[in-house]
Formats: structure tokens, sequence, C-alpha cells
């Protein structure tokens, strides 16, 4: 897909909602992972056909991503959360800091999700590593979640996650 | 075993003798340490079974990576170790993302399959999810809101709180409340996909916004704890074989102060004149009928013992009666003409033989011939109680 078409479709996104907190903050407890996840899936769902299924399965895919921002992340800046819709999809835009050179782990690790193979090295991870990488993580949501991810690096060091997921079609 | 002393939410349960394990509840720890007893326990009940272990995983409301991976190495470590072990991971309909997640195990390892749970879990639920019941709930529910409109206030009901609609049908209920009412939230919840979906058309074609219709479990919901200030389950713990299981889910989820309300009948005091006796052997006879499929329509005067045994307190209990002069009679006769069918073909389904069928019919049509008869008196029974969860 070229990029002319991503723009297209991002003008088309409605916002939905924004969230940020110091860096800090936030890694002061890993359960703000959990919170925040449950809160804006419910507050995001509420619109959705079937909001209670909806936000459970929403919270799930935003928590993951969370996670990864919690586990990578650095204390130096902020974390940055906007949600967007469009017809059936969320947008997630998660932008934190991270150390640097780790901006290409994230290239790799999202552009895996994108290959054909995906699927096979979600598998292989699933059944032979003992915990979770961070790049199974973003195979599970694209395996899982049927989710389009992509980086974009314009603030570094900051990196932005941008993840579409189609839920809405998913729940009902 | 409750994992208590940990910030998660989450519960896990081996049962020797069914050989099921179940994970319940929310499990996003930050590292498997958290969760280390939980992991150890799967271990223990995998050792302890002989053939099959299920693994349940129906309430399991959320799970993280760093714990599903965790419990799968064990499950996949122990079936490379044991040619003799199945593993039968029941996942819910209900939650989308753990089937999802779970049929990857099959893909695995053979010994691994994935059974999702979504039917056939009470014994009257063909007859409750068949399209052809929604006439008879739209008819029902236009005659008792006349009824429950003014003596829902005395329940708890008021403008601008919380509401839950439990087993809520195609949601006729839940759109009247919200009109009548105006409250902040409303969520309505059924388990039958075509009342639901009929629902939803009805609320889109008349403009209803705002009401949360939700597919789910009442005995299992997503619900969170203490989210409501009254939670209404009408006409339902009467058709579920496990009512307490129903009640328990309610009182969870309102908030403590907040109020449950129910509805049930006692069918076989629906009644008649003119044909009175023919009326009455009808209704006493459907109430055994429905007792072998293990709904109880006598539910009514239970209704205060089942509230007290659920731990509410400030139990209010009423009755009240639908008659054919609430209006055009020929909304109750409807009302009757629907049982009579659907009634009908449960008999023969339970084998009754065609002289029963025939004189358990006519005790309906005596019943609508009372209801449409310019001096008659028709009347179908219904019992509202509701109680406090305590503060
Ligand atoms: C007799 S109807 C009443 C519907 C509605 N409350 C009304 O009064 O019109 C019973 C309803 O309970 C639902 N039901 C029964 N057991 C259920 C369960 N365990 N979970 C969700 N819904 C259930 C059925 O699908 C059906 O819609």
């Amino acid at each position: 897909m070229g990029a002319s078409v991503d723009k297209t479709t991002e003008t088309a996104f409605e916002p939905l909602l924004q969230f940020d907190m110091e860096m800090e903050d936030f890694l002061s407890d890993w359960h703000h992972c959990d919170h925040v996840s449950s809160y804006l899936a419910r507050m995001i769902s509420h619109n959705r056909t079937d909001p209670v299924r909806h936000s459970n399965f929403f919270s799930s895919a935003l928590n993951e991503l969370l996670e990864v921002s919690f586990r990578g992340g650095t204390t130096d800046g902020k974390i940055g959360l906007s949600i967007y819709r469009q017809g059936t999809t969320e947008r997630v835009q998660l932008s934190f800091p991270c150390p640097p050179g780790q901006a290409r782990f994230y290239r790799e690790a999202v552009s895996k999700t994108r290959d054909s193979d995906a699927q096979a090295r979600y598998l292989d991870a699933i059944s032979n590593d003992l915990a979770p990488s961070r790049e199974s993580v973003l195979l599970d949501l694209a395996v899982n979640y049927d989710a389009r991810l992509r980086l974009d690096e314009d603030a570094a060091p900051a990196i932005t996650l941008i993840v579409d997921l189609p839920l809405e079609g998913m729940v009902s | 075993m409750i994992a208590a002393g940990l910030p998660q939410r989450f519960k896990v349960d081996f049962d020797p003798n069914s050989q099921i394990f179940s994970l319940a509840g929310t499990i996003r720890p930050r590292s498997i340490d958290e969760i280390a007893e939980s992991i150890h326990a799967l271990r223990e009940a995998i050792n302890a079974v002989r053939g099959v272990l299920y693994i349940d995983v129906k309430r399991l409301i959320q799970i993280n990576n760093t714990a599903f991976q965790a419990f799968i190495r064990v499950a996949l470590d122990a079936c490379r170790e044991r040619s003799d072990l199945r593993l039968i991971v029941v996942t819910s309909s209900v939650v989308s993302w753990t089937t999802r997640m779970f049929r990857h195990l099959s893909t695995i390892e053979p010994q691994i399959s994935v059974e999702v749970y979504d039917s056939m879990f009470y014994p009257g639920q063909d007859y409750f999810e068949d399209t052809s019941f929604i006439p008879i709930l739209r008819a029902q529910t236009k005659l008792t809101w006349r009824h429950e409109r003014t003596l829902l206030p005395r329940h708890g009901m008021r403008p601008g709180i919380a509401v839950a609609d439990i087993c809520c049908g195609i949601g006729d209920f839940a759109v009247l409340a919200q009109k009548e009412f105006q409250p902040s939230r409303i969520v309505a919840l059924d388990h039958s996909k075509p009342s639901l979906a009929y629902a939803r058309k009805v609320a889109a074609e008349f403009g209803v916004t705002g009401i949360e219709y939700t597919y789910g479990d009442a005995s299992e919901m997503l619900l969170e704890d203490n989210q409501f200030d009254f939670v209404s389950c009408r006409h339902s713990l009467q058709v579920f074989n496990q009512p307490e299981l129903l009640l328990k889910e309610l009182y969870r989820i309102v908030k403590p102060g907040g109020r449950v309300y129910i509805t049930n009948e006692k069918n076989s005091h629906c009644l008649g004149e003119p044909r009175a006796q023919s009326i009455q052997w009808t209704y006493n006879e459907l109430a055994r009928l429905l007792s072998s499929f293990e709904i109880d329509v006598e539910f009514g005067p239970k209704s205060r013992r089942y509230l007290a045994d659920t731990g509410f307190d400030d139990i209010l209990v009423e009755s009240f009666m639908v008659t054919n002069l609430d209006g055009d009679p020929q909304d109750f006769a409807d009302i009757i003409a629907g049982w009579e069918k659907m009634f009908a073909d449960m008999a023969v389904r339970h084998g009754e033989a065609p002289e029963f069928i025939e004189r358990f019919r006519q005790g309906f049509q005596d019943h609508i011939f009372a209801a449409l008869h310019p001096k008659g008196y028709a009347g179908w029974p219904i019992w509202a109680a509701s109680g406090r969860k305590p503060l």
C-alpha cells in the first residue's frame, strides 16, 4: 500500500479522544496499563453496536500496546495516546520516548507484522518462548486482532506506533 | 484458590472430580513471578488427571500475553511429555478474543482442542432464542408496562440513574424505561442473537439511541461489579434452570444500596371466565410440562425467598394481574395465541399424546374466548419483587 493511500484514509479518521501523561508518572505503576486501557476502552465503545464486548476486546489490544510502552519507554517526556475512528475501525496512535537506537528495533518488529509469514512467526513464538517479546506482542495484534501497524519516527527519540484495529466487525 | 495478596483480580480453580481447571477474571501481570502459584496449580492439575483435562476460560475477562504465554507453556510442555494427555480448552463466544487467541493451540499441538461454549447451556434455550418468540415478547411487554410504569418507582427506579436490564429479550422494556425515566446509562443484555438483532433494528428505526445492547450469558457476565443503581431481570429467572446463579450475578453488578428488580409468573394461577375449568386445567398442565424442561413458571411467589437467600435486604414483593380489560382485549388474546403455539410445540416435543395436545390447546383457546367475550374476564398474574444490596 502506497503512502498516498494512507494519507487519504488519514483525513477520514475522526478523532475520539486524546490522553497524555508524564512518562515518569506512567512508569511509576504497572497497573496504569490496565486502568488506562479499561477506562479509555469503555469511553470509546459506548456507541458501538455491542459496547460491552467492544470495550472488552479493545481494552485487550490497547493494554498490550501500553505494556509495550511501559516495558520499552524511558522517563524523559510524555506518553501520548490518541484514538480515532473510521467506520468499523479504531486507530490508536501511541507515542512514547524510548532509548536511542530502539527505533530500529520497532521498525523491524512492525514490518514483520506485515509479512506474509506473520502468523507462522507468531505460532513459533508462542510455541517456544517462555515469555513474550515485544515483537511477538505486535504479531499477536496483527494475527489475533487483524491489526495493521505502522511506525512514525518523526518525533525521535520518541516513537509513534499507529495501529488500526477493525474490532467492530469482529465483535458483532 | 483466590490469588490473595496479588493486585490481579482473578481466580484459579481445579476440580479433580470433573477434571476442570478454570481461569477467571482479569490476569495482567507484569512478570510471570506474580502468577507463579497459578502456573504451578495448572501443572499440578495436569499431573493429577488421567486422559482429559478441561481448561475452562469461559469467565476469563482479560489475559495479557505474559500470562497467556506462561500458561500455554505449561500445557504444551505437558503434551510433549505425555502422549496420553488430551487438553480441551473451553472458551466463550461472548469474549471474542479468547477463541481467537486459544485456537492456535490446536494448530501447534494436536493433543489440544478448543471448544466454544455458547449454546445448550440451559434446557429451554432453543425455544427462547427462536425468532418465533419475538411477537410473544412484544405483546407481553405492551400489557405489563401499563402496570410496571407506575410500580417501578417503588422499587427504586428514578431518573438519572445507571440501569441494566438483564435477559432483556427484544429490549422493549429498556426502550420504555429509557423514555419514561431517562437513566444516565442503560445496558440491556441477552443471549438470544435474534432478539438482540431485532432490538437494535427497532431502536434504529425509531431513532432510539443510548441503549447499550450486549450479547452475553447472564450467569457469567462481562459487566463489572457494583456498576448499576437499578438492575432488572424480567420473566427470566423462571426460564433459566439455575436462577440462583443469575441472582448472584445481578447482586454482583448492582451497587451497594442499589436495587435488583425481578418479575416472574405463577402460570397455574392464570384464569378466565367463562370456561374457567378448561383454562385452569391447561395452565396446571403447562406448569407441569415446563418443569420437565426445568422451567419454573410457578416462580413468582418464591421471589421473596430467592432474594433473601442471595443476600438482599429491604425486600419488597407485590403482584399485579394483567387482564383483558387493560386496553384492547385483542392484545391479551395475542399473548395467549402465541403461548398456545409455543407450548403446544413443546408438548409435542415432550412426547405428549395427541388427545392431550388437543385438550391442552383447548384451554388456551378458551382463555382467548374469555378475553374476547363481551362479558368475559381473563387474567395473567405477575409477581414483581425487588431487594436492596446492603451498603
Ligand atoms: C421469557 S424471556 C423474557 C424477556 C424480557 N425480559 C421480557 O420480559 O420481554 C426470557 C429471556 O431470557 C433470556 N435468557 C435466559 N437465560 C439467559 C442467560 N443465561 N443469559 C442471557 N439471557 C438469557 C432469553 O434469551 C429470553 O430472551
